[in-house]
């Protein structure tokens, strides 16, 4: 149970000439599981281990429960760590692998072999706790690593892309039952990620990260239908939103040098980028008014279709219904709802308000 | 890993797939000359030990006898001489592994000023020839007080291997992965902690081969032995074997089966000692080779 706190918090290493972290700020509640979501190298796993104590900012605080930890050593912080890579103590077996931390706080016997029951329990580890880790699967492996995490009932969890080295079907899997485990044990949790689906299917909240700069803080929600920049509006949502260079011209968006959209509200810049999501846009058959495309190729999903089509320079995808399987050449009229049309500041990259 | 790591050894062994039967003769005869030129020494110390005649050549003995071994620790007081032996060797060695093991770990995680620098000069260490040293080794003894004794012995032992073995370590320590110590001091440990209970056991291999190689150099070791011991009560194999060949036990000639009795107990219980623990060590040895 604690909050999280970073304030101004910034981190070069000596061999890299751009900040790993550049005044990062965020609040993280009681309670709560907050997704660190980026590209590789944008700083969110430095983040992480500057909470855990295994890297030091070179300005700034960070707080657990309103108290600084800089300058904490990990043993002295009450945080767990999952690593990606698992990290199980080769030479023990799984069930001292768990017993660890507890062995460390000098519980006594009885109240440690109850603890270790119960999360073997809870994660069905209970038949394989006398395993070496080199005798586990992944999945079993990532458990353990779990159980030894949770076996200590720290302040706070956080956990460097635990799924990413398990198998596609495993992941969804243990996604699920870990966000379930989290709400159950209510622990103020910060999970690492780089992989959006993840990110917007565990988060409670999601901090956007790249180059070391917090771009975005809100709900998976938030994030994905009022994205603050181009950046943000790529990186979440697969297919990502469709954006396509405009000309403000009489009133109205001039895409692509040829579609006309209509334009939300007056803004005075002339050049900007539009973005649409998939689903925003719908492949019609009737209104003569609508834009016209070329049918590129049909992606049959199973629940839906993904078309992409052509349409003047430029590469439109739309979320059509699943029987939907337009041939390639095909020419498809395309209507974009006007309410799924966000706007964005060209050079800058950030959301036109 | 041991799978791999067999194949590799019995493939740089076996004869080249598709050769004639003429270069599969020619390689084992080759093989055989250098088994029978390492293998000679052997014969001869086994052949005269049991020989009340021994020679310096190899002879089969004409009537087989254990009386030399009698003989060495009854006139010769072999037993102290072992014993001494041991005391130092594993001193030397238990000393050896807790530096190592702090220096290697040193070298290979910390954040040094200087480190690459610190590296090759420990390693620069190595290359001082121990004979060029022995005049300023048996100066600093003498006026330490450390001549004729066990602590001097071992502790001059214990620094000569040292650049060497640290060097070795550092190569084992950086093959454990950091995330493990982390994980160590994240579960509560101290930096000594996770050290001692989960770098240590795993870098295990490096731990047995640093403690192997500092036991057989301290074990075989003989120029400072002649330079720091002349009590009695002190010496040491190497000791033994010098004091039997320069007083020549009162005989004229040399005591050829004495001296090959007391190599049979020199040899023979650090050969046990490897090939009980032959696994770890060619384990260990090959990730050397591979780490470094």
């Amino acid at each position: 149970m604690a909050r999280v706190e970073y304030e101004n918090v910034s981190k070069r290493f000596p061999t890299q000439d751009r900040a790993a972290i550049d005044d990062f700020t965020l609040d993280v509640a009681d309670g709560e599981l907050l997704v660190l979501l980026g590209p590789s190298g944008c700083g969110k796993t430095t983040a992480l281990r500057m909470l855990a104590g295994l890297e030091h900012p070179d300005s700034g605080d960070i707080r657990i429960d309103g108290k600084s930890v800089v300058g904490l050593e990990p043993k002295d912080r009450d945080v767990a760590l999952v690593f990606q890579s698992y990290a199980l103590y080769p030479h023990m077996s799984a069930k001292d692998n768990i017993r660890y931390p507890l062995r460390v706080k000098h519980m006594n016997e009885a109240e440690r072999e109850r603890r270790v029951g119960q999360v073997a329990e809870m994660l069905s580890l209970t038949a394989l706790l006398e395993r070496r880790p080199a005798r586990l699967s992944g999945g079993e492996q990532q458990r353990v690593a779990l159980a030894r995490a949770i076996v200590r009932q720290p302040r706070v969890f956080l956990m460097d892309e635990p799924l990413s080295n398990l198998d596609a079907k495993l992941r969804t899997h243990t996604r699920t039952e870990l966000k379930a485990l989290q709400r159950q044990l209510g622990t103020t949790t910060v999970f690492v990620t780089h992989d959006q689906a993840e990110a917007m299917t565990l988060a409670d909240r999601i901090a956007v990260m790249d180059r070391g700069r917090l771009l975005q803080l809100g709900t998976p929600d938030d994030l994905y239908l009022r994205p603050v920049n181009l950046f943000v509006a790529q990186f979440i949502g697969s297919p990502p939103m469709n954006i396509l260079a405009a000309e403000v011209r009489d009133g109205a968006l001039l895409a692509e040098g040829t579609w006309r959209l209509p334009l939300p509200r007056g803004i005075a810049a002339k050049s900007v980028s539009v973005g649409i999501r998939p689903e925003g846009i719908e492949l019609d058959e009737s209104s003569p008014d609508a834009q016209v495309g070329e049918v590129l190729v049909s992606e049959p999903l199973g629940s839906e279709t993904i078309v992409d089509v052509k349409v003047g320079g430029a590469l439109v995808k739309v979320r059509a219904a699943p029987q939907v399987r337009p041939d390639p050449g095909t020419r498809v009229h395309l209507r974009v709802d006007p309410s799924a049309i966000r706007l964005f500041d060209t050079a800058s990259g950030s959301a036109i308000a | 890993m041991t799978p791999r790591a067999e194949t590799t050894v019995a493939r740089t062994v076996a004869a080249p797939r598709g050769a004639s039967w003429l270069e599969t003769i020619a390689v084992h005869a080759v093989f055989a000359l250098v088994v029978v030129f390492f293998l000679a020494p052997f014969v001869w110390l086994f052949t005269a030990a049991f020989d009340g005649r021994a020679q310096a050549y190899i002879r089969l003995p004409e009537q087989p006898t254990v009386d030399i071994f009698v003989r060495i620790f009854t006139e010769h007081d072999f037993a102290r001489a072992l014993g001494n032996s041991v005391l130092v060797a594993g001193a030397t060695m238990l000393l050896d592994v807790v530096a190592v093991s702090l220096a290697g770990y040193s070298l290979s995680r910390l954040d040094l000023r200087f480190k690459s620098w610190i590296t090759y000069a420990v390693l620069l260490l190595q290359t001082m020839p121990l004979s060029a040293t022995m005049v300023p080794i048996y100066g600093l003894a003498q006026a330490l007080g450390l001549r004729n004794s066990y602590l001097g012995l071992i502790l001059i032992h214990a620094a000569i291997e040292l650049p060497f073995l640290i060097w070795l370590m550092k190569g084992f320590f950086d093959g454990v992965p950091r995330y493990l110590e982390e994980a160590a001091w994240l579960d509560g440990r101290s930096k000594l902690r996770a050290l001692i209970e989960i770098v240590l056991p795993v870098a295990r291999n490096g731990i047995g081969v640093v403690a192997g190689l500092s036991f057989l150099a301290a074990w075989s070791e003989v120029l400072m032995m002649i330079i720091l011991i002349d009590k009695q009560d002190l010496k040491t194999v190497p000791l033994a074997f010098y004091e039997v060949l320069r007083t020549r036990g009162g005989y004229t000639e040399v005591q050829y089966g004495l001296i090959a009795a007391m190599g049979v107990l020199y040899a023979v219980p650090v050969m046990a000692i490897f090939f009980a623990t032959r696994r770890m060590m060619v384990r260990g040895l090959i990730a050397t080779s591979r780490g470094l």
